[in-house]
């Protein structure tokens, strides 16, 4: 009896080991095995999806055993899902990697090196600064897919029911400052009773507080910290920069207010920054849009640059394969078919017509005058090997300063002293 | 080999496939978190050093933040838990006796409960912005400016714990209504005739019949609202500020938003032993306090 109790134990626990441990055992790979690459984004937009589809069945095409699976991810949740992911069993291959986090995932080695399959389309023809970000010494971490400059996004039917020129018009007129915008912001919303300006998707207060200071900041001449990692959000530049933007959204109350859910792509807000990539939110808009530079600060304009990258995952189960699809994700052709949404930093695609006509609802002109001129000019946000920390840490102290009755000098200092130490680490 | 044994032995197997499932999923990543609480871990590079009780050191006597995250737990706690146990005790007892229409009003005040936690969260926090929300609304007709609910410290606190309390009302609620109408009828027939006013009824007669589902209901809510995270990370994120950042929500931030999943894990440990003792500290008054316990 007490044979066979043991031998029934013995049999229970060989199947929990094998339940257990047998997924971990390695297989010898066969070249013609058939592979799913899963490649993580943050985009859910159909427009986007079938683009990448189409690029992802380009490369099955040369590559019949590779299939490519899109997985959305959220974008407040990216870098947390990413992670957690690759810690996990079900790893993802490869994916989109915002410009603010790059420096950390490289030194953490979650990237891999992709120099060589890179190598294979053409390295000359990248724009050389939109590669600083992903390169270090020899090695390439990535290649940027989308170097978006900031814009305005603004709806010509409210500029017109307020009787005030649009941002387009004041641009021409070399009129176009961060003044004149909270000018017309707020005579939006006397004349029309709806905000005058939306920050960037809504979120410039919390996830995007970067994207809604850095603009303004560098027009003012200064930025968030400089380049030898010195706290500089909180000089007196930056305090009249961010003044004039508290002042927009607590005395004149023409900014949708932390917390409202107003929104610029249903008629809710007359301007929002955004890059081209928010093009496909207005294709249902019921009414008039079009697209202007960024305002000039005293210290001209700052223009700023949204970057993105394609990276394969060092901890990927298929490493060499996710490598040679970021290149070919990246090559000349395919830079050029993303450009409808995201911006090339291949030299040959932005110098090219079909560039400015890779989006059937901008013109020409805008193309070239609000993102061709300004990818030429601008700066990528500012990054930081510790960015995800600065981010969530210095979020409490922003939110000190997102108050009506805050000292915007005393508020920024605060943040300042939270960011200080982990800006030298 | 006896009977008894044999059936001892058969009862070990039964039980084995369960077992294993609880020993692989639950104690096995128990003892996890207690040995990730002696690293340095970090979730992005997958490195890990021993560090010893470090973690603990840090957050004893050097991360400010995580006393400010043990006082919201506790502010927390304190608002939640007499407020929904009051709650509950009251419409239990207004809705145990037969009248007209209790069926309907049951159902209303148990109807969150069965409520997803996430639509539940996301709906409220339309409610509550700040110039669109609806409560804001309806307060402007009495001419009354709302706050920003969400958005300043003070009354984002309070915004979560009555979102809360009304979330989980319901089912205390139906506790404790089973407990009332299951008191014998007779006692407060002898109550009446010895002249008994309603108050002294419930004093001397329902309240301590209903004791062990009151010691019960105050474990399962205590432990309850140490343990919240959905409601604080759907509707404030831990803010304005770190206004709501409570000890879950702060366990999440440095696991899996900083990727210090030791630091995380220490956490945890400091969550396990709070909720272990007042579990343990509850036990051993339900005995002192009940009389009727069976």
């Amino acid at each position: 009896m007490v044979g066979r109790v043991l031998w029934i134990v013995g049999v229970l626990a060989c199947v929990v080991a094998v339940g257990l441990f047998g997924a971990g055992a390695q297989e010898v790979e066969d070249p013609d095995a058939p592979v799913d690459l899963r490649f993580t984004v943050w985009t859910g937009a159909d427009s986007h999806l079938q683009l990448l589809n189409s690029i992802a069945e380009d490369y099955s095409q040369e590559n019949p055993n590779v299939s490519v699976e899109f997985a959305t991810i959220p974008f407040a949740d990216y870098v947390t899902n990413v992670t957690v992911q690759l810690a996990g069993a079900d790893k993802p291959d490869a994916g989109w990697l915002v410009e603010t986090n790059a420096p950390e995932f490289i030194q953490a080695g979650v990237a891999r090196d992709v120099r060589s399959e890179a190598e294979r389309y053409d390295m000359d023809d990248w724009f050389e600064p939109a590669l600083e970000l992903w390169r270090d010494g020899d090695r390439l971490y990535g290649l940027p897919f989308s170097t978006s400059p900031f814009l305005i996004l603004y709806n010509v039917d409210l500029f017109e029911e307020a009787g005030v020129p649009t941002p387009r018009e004041l641009s021409a007129r070399g009129e176009w400052t961060w003044e004149r915008f909270a000018e017309v912001s707020q005579a939006i919303r006397e004349e029309t009773g709806v905000y005058g300006f939306q920050t960037m998707d809504g979120q410039g207060f919390d996830i995007r507080v970067w994207h809604t200071l850095i603009p303004i900041m560098r027009s003012y001449g200064t930025d968030v910290w400089d380049e030898d990692n010195n706290v500089t959000l909180n000089t007196p530049e930056a305090v009249q920069a961010v003044q004039l933007f508290h002042d927009m959204v607590f005395q004149d109350e023409s900014v949708v207010p932390p917390g409202d859910r107003s929104d610029f792509y249903v008629g809710d807000a007359a301007m929002t920054v955004g890059q081209i990539s928010r093009v496909p939110q207005l294709e249902e808009a019921d009414f008039e849009w079009s697209m202007a530079v960024m305002p000039e600060g005293p210290a001209g304009r700052g223009d700023v640059i949204g970057q993105a990258g394609v990276v394969a995952y060092s901890a990927g189960e298929h490493g060499d394969i996710a490598a040679d699809f970021v290149g070919f994700m990246t090559n000349k052709e395919n830079v050029a078919r993303l450009a409808e949404f995201f911006p090339p930093a291949r030299k040959s695609v932005l110098e090219s017509e079909e560039f400015l006509a890779a989006n059937p609802d901008i013109p020409a002109e805008l193309m070239r005058e609000v993102v061709a001129d300004s990818i030429q000019v601008g700066r990528v946000l500012t990054p930081h090997v510790n960015f995800s920390e600065i981010d969530l840490e210095s979020r409490g102290a922003f939110d000190e300063l997102w108050r009506r009755d805050a000292d915007v000098q005393a508020a920024l200092d605060r943040v300042a002293e939270v960011i200080e130490p982990l800006l030298r680490q | 080999m006896t009977q008894a044994r044999r059936n001892s032995i058969s009862g070990y197997l039964f039980i084995a496939p369960q077992f294993v499932g609880f020993l692989v999923f639950v104690l096995g990543p128990i003892v996890a978190v207690f040995v990730f609480s002696l690293q340095s871990r970090s979730l992005l590079t997958g490195e890990s050093t021993f560090i010893g009780l470090q973690n603990f050191r840090r957050m004893f006597f050097e991360d400010g933040l995580f006393l400010v995250t043990m006082r919201n737990t506790l502010v927390f706690a304190g608002g939640l838990v007499p407020a929904n146990m009051a709650l509950a005790l009251g419409l239990a007892l207004a809705l145990s006796r037969g009248r007209r229409g209790v069926g309907f009003f049951r159902t209303v005040y148990f109807a969150p409960v069965v409520t997803s936690a996430v639509a539940w969260a996301i709906v409220w926090r339309f409610l509550l912005e700040a110039d669109r929300g609806l409560v804001n609304q309806y307060l402007s007709v009495f001419s009354i400016t709302g706050p920003n609910w969400l958005r300043e410290p003070g009354w984002a606190m309070l915004s979560v714990i009555v979102n809360r309390v009304l979330k989980n009302l319901g089912m205390n609620m139906v506790i404790f209504l089973a407990a009332v109408i299951n008191v014998p009828g007779e006692y407060y027939e002898a109550a009446t005739l010895e002249g008994a006013n309603a108050v002294q009824r419930f004093r001397h007669v329902t309240f301590p019949h209903i004791m062990p589902t009151t010691m019960m209901v105050l474990v399962i809510t205590l432990v309850g609202s140490f343990k919240v995270f959905d409601t604080i990370m759907l509707m404030t994120q831990g803010g304005p500020g770190h206004a709501t950042t409570v000890l879950v929500y702060y366990i999440y931030f440095q696991g899996f938003r900083v990727f210090r999943t030791g630091y995380a894990s220490a956490l945890s440990v400091v969550l396990f032993v709070v909720v272990f003792a007042l579990t343990l500290a509850q036990w051993s008054a339900r005995k002192r306090l009940s009389h009727y316990e069976t």
